[in-house]
């Protein structure tokens, strides 16, 4: 045997594995539920559900706080790779069927705004402000990134306030669809297929 | 796309289990507070703890090893100094028939090799068992133990030469 045969390497490595004993399987599966016990206390949850919508199929979830993240168009494990990756997640629909009942009703034209708490604390306190500035442009209506820099007191960023919009978690419930290019082009839009989907709502809102 | 932690329990649980169990080897049944189960928890704490600092691309599998290890070894230092005290009385009261290193009765293979791994300086047997029990790879061990490969390699090699005075004798 020399020390690089690969044969010797498997010895060894037999030997150890017979001479030291593995635990027990009762060992592992009561240790595994004490420590996903101990996870379930301390994580976070977060719920969330799907429905179909005319922009693709629409996912939505809830922390205690309130709704957490929106999106649409996308695959379900993109969705659930985008939340807050220390969270415990559950699939429950009945968490967010008020969410859902709000955006059929806004799919189908009856509805122009939301009555949902909505939780954006992850986000920088910049981001907040841009994000909660445009929560106040009713639908109908489009506001140059310019305008909401203007707002927030800061009219040299546009481009900062065009990135805090593509920080927004929840679009749709705050309409960051509503921002476009002071050069009358659509600008940019971090939902679901892009500019095709920002068109789209602009539309449904009879902006465009 | 940044990892989830849930995952990482039902992935790596076991695993770090078996890995604590076979590090602590006979400590764990010294003393009642020294619980391999008490260490998997912790580890899984503070792995959750430090998992928002932690970059997407890297690798869980030996970023949890290197909180074990770390666990292991705090534990284990506690108990040597609490059980220093004791152990002179208890070295006084084995006699000299141990003291040479032959025990009356000969042990069988399995038996002396549990007895070379646990009697092993803890760097070696932390590196043998990471690259012999649990599979990993000389990067990814001197990662987890923030030295180099050269050093997980000698670590190793020391270790193997005195099982293979072992298996030799056979």
């Amino acid at each position: 045997m020399t020390k690089h045969d690969p044969k010797d390497q498997l010895a060894i490595a037999k030997h150890l594995r017979s001479a030291l004993s593995a635990p027990a399987d009762t060992a592992l599966a009561h240790s595994r539920a004490r420590v996903g016990k101990w996870f379930a206390e301390e994580a976070p949850l977060i719920q969330w559900g799907e429905m179909s919508s005319p922009l693709g199929p629409l996912f939505a979830a809830v922390n205690r706080r309130g709704l957490c993240a929106l999106d649409f168009g996308r695959r379900e494990s993109d969705f659930l790779n985008g939340l807050d990756p220390r969270a415990r997640l559950e699939k429950n629909p009945k968490a967010v069927q008020h969410v859902m009942a709000q955006l059929r009703e806004y799919f189908a034209g009856g509805r122009s705004t939301f009555n949902l708490p909505v939780d954006i604390s992850q986000l920088t306190p910049f981001q907040r402000r841009v994000l909660e500035v445009t929560s106040h442009i009713v639908a109908g209506q489009v506001w140059t990134y310019h305008r909401v820099a203007e707002r927030l007191g800061r009219p040299h960023s546009s481009r900062p306030v065009g990135q805090a919009l593509a920080s927004n978690p929840v679009p749709i419930v705050i309409p960051c669809h509503r921002v476009i290019a002071s050069n009358g082009s659509l600008g940019g839009y971090s939902g679901g297929s892009g500019l095709k989907a920002k068109r789209w709502l602009l539309r449904l809102e009879g902006a465009l | 796309m940044a990892p989830r932690f849930e995952p990482l329990i039902e992935q790596h649980h076991d695993e770090i289990f078996a890995y604590l169990w076979r590090l602590l080897g006979k400590e764990r049944r010294r003393d009642g507070a020294m619980d391999v189960e008490d260490l998997v928890q912790e580890v899984f704490l503070r792995a959750y703890e430090s998992f928002a600092g932690l970059r997407p691309n890297s690798n869980h599998r030996a970023w949890l090893y290197k909180i074990a290890t770390n666990c292991a070894y705090t534990k284990l230092r506690q108990m040597k100094s609490r059980r220093d005290g004791l152990l002179s009385l208890e070295t006084s009261a084995a006699g000299l028939g141990a003291a040479n290193g032959y025990s009356p009765v000969r042990k069988n293979l399995a038996q002396r090799v549990r007895a070379l791994v646990n009697g092993l300086p803890s760097r070696q047997k932390v590196c043998v068992t990471l690259r012999y029990l649990e599979d990993l790879d000389y990067p990814e061990i001197a990662q987890i133990l923030g030295c180099s490969q050269e050093s997980v390699r000698a670590n190793v090699y020391q270790a193997i030469r005195r099982l293979r005075l072992i298996l030799e004798e056979e």
